[in-house]
């Protein structure tokens, strides 16, 4: 019974076992130098050649079944394409809403920037013109405060006696006279604008030569003062700092800063005076740069 | 392991059929940094059931065509394949015979080993070789692959049925 064979598997089931480890690698060996030719002809030769162009012969002969892969698998891809983008539409949104809140606010910062330029090349304008006064020297300024409330006709100046500036300098923008200064600091002014009721102005009719004084009128609008009813002004005459006629009586502002244009002409009979209503040069409402008209001569 | 020429065009067709699908559709389908390769999910799954020297053969074979139809350069990938498809082959013949999570395994194992081979190879070559980029995709790679092993090698196996088991002989002779 013992003796009886009992048949076992075969002893060497797998051939490539029974191959010998030499063969196996000299396989190997050869497919890996085969790489390594095509890997140095192609590095070689990009552009052209025989690997080149086999090559591209099988690739297009590869190309209609990409094409056809590409064309089933189409709609999967559509819906796969369709459902992420559900998915992330709501992180996309978050996203895109705060990258235009961040483009919104950079927006009205350039527009801000855009405006205080306009200013600035408007105020330069003024300074290099003919109508400059003379013996005045400009100390450019950033409106640093605005008028805080509507009782207030003041706005503070990044600029301050450390640049000369005193008590009644004058102040402009590029496009007239905004005010004078009330109060100094060392390197900060309080202005205080046409439109506050403590501010008089000597002006000139520059067509007319007819003088007044200008100051506020009803509400924040700006009124030519004290013209005889028998001078004639004219709607849209030029209105300009009258400046100093009697040397003991100095003006506080120089002759020839534009203020503003007659836009209203009336009279009444009980009335002493012209009504004359200005519109001023300058938007003392909108004012980010000015500069202040320091003598240059002492008075 | 045999090889016959039938399990040569069947490993073909499949390998031919991986290439095309990988370079048309799942080139483009990026998951967290990565995408599936199924090119090397179809090689280890062919490997593992026919062998060092046929994988080594397909992996020659499937990075011609990967290259030829991405029009990379070529040999490139063929070099990176056959050597994975030689080493997953030997652990088929191996340690990995007739283990269910042989597949599995040689997929996590192979495809960190792939994409750190096709970067020493670019690296070597001066092109492009962005380490980090690959570290990254690296997990979600395996994952990628691991999901579609299972479909992969089952279909596999059901067109190269495991030619031992027919050499093999049932027959014993009972004593007494």
């Amino acid at each position: 019974m013992l003796a009886s064979s009992v048949q076992r598997s075969k002893s060497n089931p797998y051939p490539s076992k029974a191959r010998s480890a030499a063969v196996r690698r000299i396989v190997l060996a050869v497919l890996v130098l085969a790489a390594l030719t095509l890997l140095t002809i192609s590095f070689r030769s990009p552009t052209a050649g025989a690997v080149h162009d086999a090559q591209g012969a099988l690739s297009s002969a590869l190309r209609p079944f990409q094409l056809a892969a590409t064309r089933v698998a189409q709609p999967f891809a559509d819906a796969y394409d369709y459902v992420s983008g559900l998915t992330s539409a709501k992180r996309e949104n978050a996203k895109l809403r705060l990258e235009l809140k961040e483009l919104r606010a950079q927006a009205l910062e350039y527009k801000a920037a855009a405006a205080n330029a306009e200013q600035l090349e408007s105020l330069l304008h003024y300074e290099q013109s003919k109508i400059y006064p003379k013996d005045y020297r400009p100390v450019n300024a950033r409106v640093i405060s605005f008028p805080s409330g509507p009782f207030t006709r003041t706005i503070a100046i990044s600029a301050g006696s450390n640049s000369g500036i005193r008590v009644n300098t004058p102040v402009v923008n590029g496009d007239g006279l905004i005010g004078r200064v009330t109060n100094v600091y060392p390197d900060s002014a309080v202005v205080t604008l046409l439109t506050d009721s403590s501010s008089y102005v000597s002006a000139r009719d520059l067509k007319t030569g007819v003088r007044g004084i200008v100051r506020r009128g009803q509400g924040d609008t700006l009124i030519l003062d004290q013209v005889a009813k028998q001078v004639v002004v004219h709607k849209g005459d030029r209105l300009v700092t009258d400046g100093t006629r009697d040397p003991r009586l100095p003006s506080l502002y120089p002759y020839g800063i534009p203020i503003g244009r007659v836009a209203f002409v009336g009279a009444s009979d009980t009335a002493s005076f012209l009504q004359v209503q200005v519109d001023p040069y300058a938007d003392l409402d909108s004012l980010d740069s000015v500069a202040a008209l320091v003598a240059t001569r002492r008075k | 392991m045999t090889f016959t020429v039938l399990d040569g065009v069947k490993a073909a067709v499949l390998l031919f059929l991986a290439a095309v699908l990988q370079v048309a559709i799942f080139s483009q389908a990026h998951v967290l940094g990565a995408v599936p390769d199924l090119v090397l999910v179809t090689l280890v799954a062919v490997s593992l059931l026919r062998g060092s020297v046929a994988g080594a053969a397909c992996g020659f074979v499937a990075g011609l065509l990967v290259d030829s139809a991405a029009l990379g350069e070529l040999g490139l990938t063929s070099l990176v394949l056959t050597l994975a498809g030689y080493w997953i082959g030997r652990y088929g013949e191996t340690t990995g015979r007739d283990r269910a999570h042989a597949p599995f395994l040689s997929i996590a194992v192979i495809t960190v080993l792939y994409a750190f081979g096709l970067l020493v190879v670019h690296f070597v070559l001066g092109e492009s070789a962005p380490a980090g980029a690959v570290l990254r995709g690296l997990a979600p790679g395996i994952v990628l692959n691991l999901i579609l092993t299972a479909p992969v090698y089952a279909l596999a196996r059901r067109l190269l049925r495991p030619a031992e088991r027919a050499t093999l002989s049932t027959e014993v002779q009972l004593l007494g």
